[in-house]
């Protein structure tokens, strides 16, 4: 009679489901690959589940969340993204190789869609990831 | 003839069952590996309406941050960390190696309530956007609650 209940299966399958996240998670990130600049102290901007991320790529391609943008249409992708959300926060993934130029032509895109402030995305010096 | 296969068969058990804390503990583990990801880090500034009046804007206590590619030559990612030397930029009008920002900036602003603590950015568009974050980052570090809001370079 054996009276510990047995828990390898368990562990087992436990460690399957951590590999399958750990596989998951980096591909569950919205939008292109982006080399975010490297900055000492950035302030935390959340998660981002719940912002609009707008992506500008290395050669100034904009994104909108998923979605490959072109230039003259992106005031109207960013409404739709927007949709009916009262107050809605935009953030702003830019490549760390761009000109300021392509970052402002978009801030003031994003301006003249009517909203005023946006957040600068960053990556913490030494800090993993993407 | 006895066989005593069992020699822990007594009723009495002495471990501890940690089944449940190895459960709990690798839920947690992975909740944590699929958040972390996703939380973003970055600044938050402010854009100027690009129809509204230039000169109505301009008041008397605005300090205004210029970046020019003249004298901050950095056009392209800045190799390693910080901002390379050779950067000057214009702070209240004065020119200013890029490394006194954080000391000029705090005795600006320090003085004032933190919802005045605003520092207005004039960037020339040739500078590496890289570069222009790490300037933004050193302003910052020298004040708390600093508000930073982008103006046309001129």
């Amino acid at each position: 009679m054996q009276a510990a209940i047995n828990i390898t299966p368990l562990v087992d399958v436990v460690l399957v489901l951590l590999i399958i996240f750990m596989v998951m998670a980096p591909q569950m990130r919205k939008g292109p690959d982006v080399n975010l600049p490297n900055t000492t102290k950035p302030n935390s901007q959340g998660d981002e589940r719940g912002r609009i991320l707008v992506s500008i790529d290395d050669s100034g391609g904009l994104w909108i969340n998923d979605q490959a943008v072109a230039a003259e249409r992106f005031d109207e992708a960013l409404r739709a993204a927007v949709g009916a959300e009262p107050n809605p926060k935009i953030v702003i993934r830019g490549d760390a190789k761009l000109n300021f130029r392509e970052v402002r032509e978009v801030m003031v895109a994003i301006e003249q869609a009517g909203f005023r402030g946006v957040g600068l995305i960053a990556k913490r010096t030494g800090a993993e990831g993407k | 003839m006895q066989f005593n296969s069992n020699d822990s068969g007594s009723s009495l058990q002495s471990e501890i069952n940690i089944t449940p804390l190895v459960d709990v503990v690798l839920v947690l583990l992975i909740i944590f590996m699929v958040v972390v990801p996703l939380l973003m880090d970055g600044y938050d500034v402010d854009i100027p309406r690009a129809s509204a009046d230039k000169s109505a804007q301009v008041a008397e206590s605005q300090l205004i941050l210029s970046i020019g590619s003249a004298t901050c030559p950095i056009l392209t990612p800045p190799a390693g960390e910080g901002i390379p030397k050779n950067c000057q930029v214009t702070l209240a009008d004065q020119k200013i190696p890029v490394a006194e920002l954080p000391t000029r900036v705090a005795t600006i602003l320090g003085g004032r309530p933190p919802e005045q603590r605003a520092l207005f950015l004039a960037v020339d568009d040739h500078l590496n956007y890289e570069a222009v974050l790490r300037i933004i980052d050193l302003a910052k570090s020298g004040v708390e609650d600093l508000k930073i809001e982008f103006v046309a370079a001129n």
